[in-house]
């Protein structure tokens, strides 16, 4: 064969081929873009999702804009790592494509992950765990630190409690001990405690470092408790408690964007396009500022 | 510069080892590529262009329906402020009776759009409320935006941004999004009017619901903004609040109503403004440029399939063309190569009008180079054959016995003087006549090789006639060709002279005329007519091959004519009894001139 011909063939083969393709990727576009759904198993360690419901609402925005399937799923006690892992496991094997939990035991549920037979990304809420696909949550140390940096503003002597409810998550624990060091750094005497006591001698501050503990604390406030409760968490129940004075001022951050940022980041998981996430932001609001523009974009979801 | 040179040199040196069709093929494909892409290009700009125009059309028709429901709901809200203000308000006494009950009413009504009804005094104490009648405790009326508002303008509706209604105390909603409409109000008490506000809570889900429906070009969508920018609208608002998501709804207060392009985050796309009459709200649609660029990904790729396969058909044709083009010129170049390698072969001729005349021309030009090499092979035959006749004549036995016999006599006779000087003539005459197989000589040796026949015919006719060779001066040094006179002299000398009685004569003389060599051989012999002397130099005359016969005179013409051309040769003057001119007419040629004219050979 002549080389003219070689290269008017190797010319019209290339072009048919684009030709070819080109009419091939609108059907392939399209068939991706008809994708089933994908299903994601949302597992929190309560028992109700009402500490959640605005993560939900975040959650389900992500879902629908990219095209996901949510099953939430809540355990029968409170804080059961080993019914989370089962949970973990019937979800895996039940076809789930990836994981979004709220751990009670990061390294456990780790382990149990490392057990499935088949691969499923997993992000986390609150809490990082190895070998995870993501880790919604704030700069943990940075939320402790300027809690107790509130708390310093309004002290006027004691002791602080320092509310130790949740060893089992280190991202607590981070903020816990940070707000204990800025704390001894001002010189003011802590304990921490796993509970708060039964009875109180003298007014005294109490720091939470989690949303079911700031809310538990709140109650016990509200029932005749007298103490200054600084805590973390944006849910309903507190901001009504941050309104009525129960709480003096809390962490917070937008449930909505870290229930949105999860389901995304699972979603991302499954299609291999993970990206790194950024710590979320949160803010110190304090029971008087609630109603301030920013502040209510924050803690107050928009719902018709 | 070196680089685009270079590139030039090379593409250059590729164009010069292309072949003709590939020149063809590529050249056409590219330009045919080049116009449709042109063509492709200028159609999507177009269709672009056309596409924007009708998103822009559509973006302001669907952001009209949506400016008119949300009048009619705004309107709809302003007619329940009326109403409880002229018909409940201003109808009651507030000493005698309560707003309540007429404002549960309107309330039960549009419960769909209405979150709460409320007056509030001057002071922002709360008259009456429905659904709610209590305010929270640390409720502060007065010092709310909608209040001031509603104080500051007592004559226009104030309407709100969207915000958290925080004074009531709502048990199961305690938080819930609104927007105010707030309007200054003339309370009446005890027949005294003093001042108030009147709240109504709109529902956020009753604007929602009038923005949602609506339904822009792919991608796009609409959000509401007060005069300030300050979202109350937004299909994604709370992703916005949680600062995951931004709008570029401050500049768009800024916007006029119509439609206007603007870039935002990198991404291209139309904005169309509608301002919401008495609120200074805005209405912006939003249709990135996506949606009128390619109205898809899949409409895009359509026309980029089409698109090539017009270039792959045109490619097809182009290289179908160029084949149908070229090949008569490979043929052509096939043929010239056989022909060049020496082969006897048919010149193709076919293909367009140019071509058939290329091989046309060259066919013909292939015969005419054809008969020219016959010609020419003929023609150095004949003067090969020409020069063997000279030679052989030249060593004519019959002269050659003749000379020896008369040497012999001579020497019987004791002549002596006589036979040696014949036998050297006679030797000088053979070593002329061969001149180391020259074919040019100086005309020196020439006169000299016609000198010493005489002098052998001299004696061998016992002088019955005189030789006289003269050259004028400067002519010795040219060149001729060699062995033309001699021939001459012998017919000369076997028709002119037969008849002499000692008193015959032949003149040799040479001269120049112009740029020509001109010998005459002149003898007062016989003579001959006229026409016998033309037909001496007829080539169709038959061949007489005895001496003076002629053929000698002839084969010295041909001769000259076959070397220097028709323009030389011999002229034949002769009358009878008056004698015969022979004009032998030659190149006047120096030695560098004979050289050329004979290349190669060593003068």
């Amino acid at each position: 064969m002549k080389k003219n011909n070689i290269v008017e063939i190797v010319i019209l083969g290339v072009l048919g081929a684009l030709v070819v393709i080109t009419l091939l990727i609108p059907q392939l576009l399209r068939d991706r873009e008809n994708g089933s759904l994908l299903s994601v198993s949302v597992l929190f360690r309560d028992t109700d999702s009402s500490n959640w419901i605005i993560t939900r609402q975040g959650m389900e925005q992500a879902a629908d804009e990219l095209g996901a399937e949510l099953r939430f799923l809540n355990l029968t006690v409170q804080n059961d790592s080993r019914e989370q892992e089962e949970l973990l496991r019937r979800e895996s094997e039940g076809g789930a494509d990836a994981l979004v939990a709220v751990p009670v035991d990061p390294e456990s549920l780790y382990m149990a992950l490392t057990r499935l037979s088949t691969s499923c990304p997993m992000v986390t809420l609150e809490c990082a765990m190895e070998g995870g696909a993501g880790a919604v949550a704030p700069d943990n140390r940075a939320v402790g630190q300027e809690l107790a940096r509130a708390l310093l503003e309004d002290w006027s002597g004691g002791q602080v409690v320092l509310l130790d409810n949740s060893a089992a998550c280190p991202e607590v624990e981070s903020r816990l001990e940070a707000a204990q060091e800025v704390l001894s750094q001002a010189g003011i005497s802590c304990v921490r405690l796993a509970a708060l006591p039964e009875a109180w001698a003298d007014k005294k501050w109490v720091m939470t470092f989690e949303p079911g503990a700031t809310r538990q604390a709140a109650d016990q406030k509200e029932d005749g408790y007298s103490f200054a409760l600084y805590g973390v968490g944006s849910s309903t129940a507190i901001t009504t408690s941050l309104e009525q004075g129960s709480i003096a001022a809390v962490a917070a951050w937008s449930d909505y964007a870290a229930g949105y940022l999860a389901v995304e980041q699972a979603v991302r998981a499954v299609r291999q396009r993970p990206q790194d996430l950024e710590p979320l932001t949160f803010s110190i609001v304090r029971g008087e500022d609630i109603y301030a523009p920013e502040n209510q974009k924050l803690l107050f979801p928009v719902t018709s | 510069m070196n680089f685009f040179r270079s590139l030039a040199a090379q593409w250059g040196e590729r164009y010069r080892k292309m072949s003709i069709q590939m020149v063809l093929s590529l050249s056409f494909t590219t330009v045919a590529a080049a116009g449709i892409l042109l063509m492709g290009i200028s159609l999507i700009w177009r269709f672009s262009a056309a596409n924007e125009q009708l998103v822009a059309e559509n973006s302001q028709r669907m952001l009209a329906q949506a400016n008119r429901n949300l009048d009619s709901y705004l309107r709809r809200m302003m007619r329940i402020a009326d109403t409880v203000y002229y018909r409940v308000i201003k109808n009651t006494d507030l000493a005698e009776g309560s707003y309540t009950d007429a404002m549960g009413l309107l309330y039960e009504e549009n419960r769909d759009d209405l979150v709460s009804l409320a007056v509030f005094d001057s002071e922002g104490n709360l008259v009456s409320a429905v659904p709610l009648a209590s305010l929270k405790a640390k409720a502060d009326p007065a010092g709310s935006e909608w209040f001031l508002a509603a104080r500051k303008n007592m004559e226009n509706l104030h309407f709100s941004s969207p915000h958290v209604q925080n004074i009531f105390d709502d048990p199961d909603s305690p938080y819930r999004w609104v927007v105010s409409l707030s309007h200054h109000v003339e309370l009446t008490r005890e027949g005294v009017t003093e001042g108030g506000v009147l709240l109504v809570d709109m529902s956020f889900s009753g604007i929602e619901q009038v923005c949602r429906d609506v339904t822009l070009a792919k991608g796009g969508y609409l959000y509401l903004i007060d005069g300030s920018g300050e979202l109350i609208y937004h299909p994604r608002q709370q992703l916005i609040y949680a600062g995951l998501l931004e709008e570029n709804n401050k500049v768009a207060a800024g916007y006029r109503d119509g439609s206007h392009a603007e870039k935002f985050q990198g991404q291209s796309r139309q904005v169309t403004v509608k301002t919401v009459g008495y609120t200074g709200w805005k209405l912006v649609g939003v249709a990135p440029a996506d949606s009128w660029l390619a109205s898809s990904s899949q409409l895009f790729l359509f026309g980029l399939a089409l698109l090539l396969f017009s270039i792959f058909l045109m490619a097809f044709l182009n290289f179908l063309i160029s084949a149908r083009i070229s090949d008569p010129i490979r043929r052509l170049e096939r043929s010239v190569k056989e022909l060049e390698r020496g082969l006897e072969i048919e010149v193709a001729e076919g293909g367009c009008y140019e071509v058939q005349q290329l091989g046309h021309a060259i066919r013909s030009m292939v015969s005419t180079m054809h008969h020219l090499m016959d010609d020419i092979i003929q023609q150095e035959g004949q003067k090969r054959r020409s020069e063997l006749e000279v030679l052989q004549s030249q060593i004519n036995p019959h002269f050659l016995y003749n000379t020896l016999d008369s040497v012999i006599w001579m020497t019987e006779s004791g002549q002596q003087r006589e036979a040696v000087r014949m036998v050297t003539s006679l030797a000088r005459f053979f070593r002329i006549s061969l001149s180391k197989g020259k074919n040019m000589i100086p005309l020196v040796d020439e006169l000299e090789h016609a000198r010493h026949y005489m002098n052998i015919q001299q004696i061998r006719y016992k002088n019955k006639f005189t030789t006289r060779i003269e050259t004028q001066e400067g002519v010795e040094d040219l060149y001729t060709l060699k062995l033309v006179v001699q021939p001459i002299l012998e017919n000369a000398i076997y028709h002119g002279m037969a008849g002499a009685e000692d008193d015959g004569e032949i003149s040799v003389i040479a001269f120049r005329e112009e740029d020509d060599l001109v010998i005459d051989v002149a003898d007062n012999g016989m003579g001959m007519p006229p026409e016998v002397a033309d037909s001496l130099l007829d080539e169709d005359r038959p061949e007489v091959h005895t001496a003076g016969s002629g053929t000698g005179v002839r084969n010295v013409h041909q001769r000259i004519r076959l070397t220097f051309g028709e323009r030389y040769g011999l002229t034949i003057r002769s009358e009878p009894d008056e004698g015969t001119l022979v004009r032998i007419r030659l190149p006047a040629l120096t030695r560098e001139g004979a050289a050329r004219c004979h290349q190669g050979e060593v003068l």
